[in-house]
């Protein structure tokens, strides 16, 4: 007991547990891919089937995590219910996940069609504005779940998100990079956070070996 | 040598619960209060104490009535779940608040 006693940072280590296996990182890169990969997808499979084939991608990724959580994660670090004001800060989380999700599925979606085709020809004009908007909302969302989750690393995915647009848009306009610059800065914030969460589950599989149950 | 008188500033030194002020069981209370409920293995990593160890304390804390062990299964597992109870939670804000007052009383 060499910090300390406080209840309140007691409570933010149990709290911040369940986020040191990194799988929410691997999840939330892999949906990140989708704005890297579905443009070259769109080229073989059409713009909607480009966006489309990831939802039963992500529903593997999220259950293999599910998987992983309950015969892997959870015979080493253990389980614990949180209390009532965590519990109602984790649905405020869910509800920002499910809101953020469902308006960049669209966004997302939205570009891809935009992607390949002459400004004003598209579904929606690939314009600025609409790159900052993006990132702005990339910031806005994974801001709002780093500070829910007292989570510090997402407010650094949020700002490579949020970056990701104009600094793709930058290279797709001094450097001609394909598809607005998407793939090579969307795909490295992804490349980011799957590495960040692999690197926090191998820590984890290292530092904390199965405990034997011994019946008790 | 005489009686020392006693000091009335240091009665509720007396006042302290030892079953909760021992450092480990102190932990695991800690853990518990912020908390719904736990399991054994979720408390061990997070107080470093061994199972053991842990056990022993968790035994000390039923007895006296501060924790309660939910037996039952994960699976064909046996997993025991920990919570702390209202009695419990009750003795824990009785010690916080004889603690604060000791350690302010304390000349500096």
């Amino acid at each position: 007991m060499n910090q300390p006693l406080s209840l309140k940072s007691a409570e933010r280590k149990v709290f911040q547990t369940t986020f040191a296996d990194g799988l929410l990182d691997i999840f939330m890169g892999c949906f990140v891919l989708l704005f890297a990969v579905a443009p070259f997808l769109s080229e073989s499979m059409g713009d909607f089937w480009s966006s489309a084939i990831f939802l039963p991608f992500w529903g593997l990724v999220y259950l293999a995590i599910w998987l992983i959580r309950k015969y892997v994660v959870a015979p080493r670090l253990g389980t614990v219910r949180f209390s009532q004001r965590r519990k109602l800060k984790l649905r405020r989380f869910s509800l920002v996940m499910v809101v953020t999700n469902t308006l960049l599925l669209i966004l997302g979606i939205l570009a891809v069609i935009g992607f390949g085709k002459e400004a004003g020809s598209g579904f929606i004009d690939i314009s600025s504005a609409y790159v900052y908007l993006l990132g702005l909302f990339l910031l806005v969302g994974f801001s709002v779940a780093a500070h829910l989750l007292d989570c510090p690393r997402f407010y650094v995915y949020g700002l490579m998100l949020a970056l990701a647009g104009p600094v793709g848009e930058w290279l797709y306009i001094d450097y001609g990079a394909a598809h607005h610059g998407f793939p090579i800065t969307f795909g490295f914030t992804a490349a980011v956070m799957i590495f960040t969460g692999l690197a926090l589950f191998i820590r984890l599989l290292i530092n904390n070996p199965p405990v034997d149950g011994q019946g008790i | 040598m005489g009686d020392v008188p006693s000091d009335p500033r240091l009665n509720s030194l007396a006042k302290i619960d030892q079953v909760i002020h021992a450092p480990a069981r102190l932990m695991i209370l800690t853990y518990l209060y912020v908390v719904e409920s736990a399991d054994y293995v979720f408390l061990m990593r997070l107080t470093g104490l061994t199972w053991g160890n842990l056990a022993t304390h968790l035994n000390k804390l039923e007895e006296t009535g501060y924790v309660e062990v939910q037996k039952g299964f994960n699976g064909k597992k046996p997993q025991s779940t920990l919570r702390m109870t209202d009695q419990g939670r009750a003795a824990f804000r009785a010690y916080k608040k004889n603690m604060v007052q000791i350690l302010d009383d304390l000349p500096d």
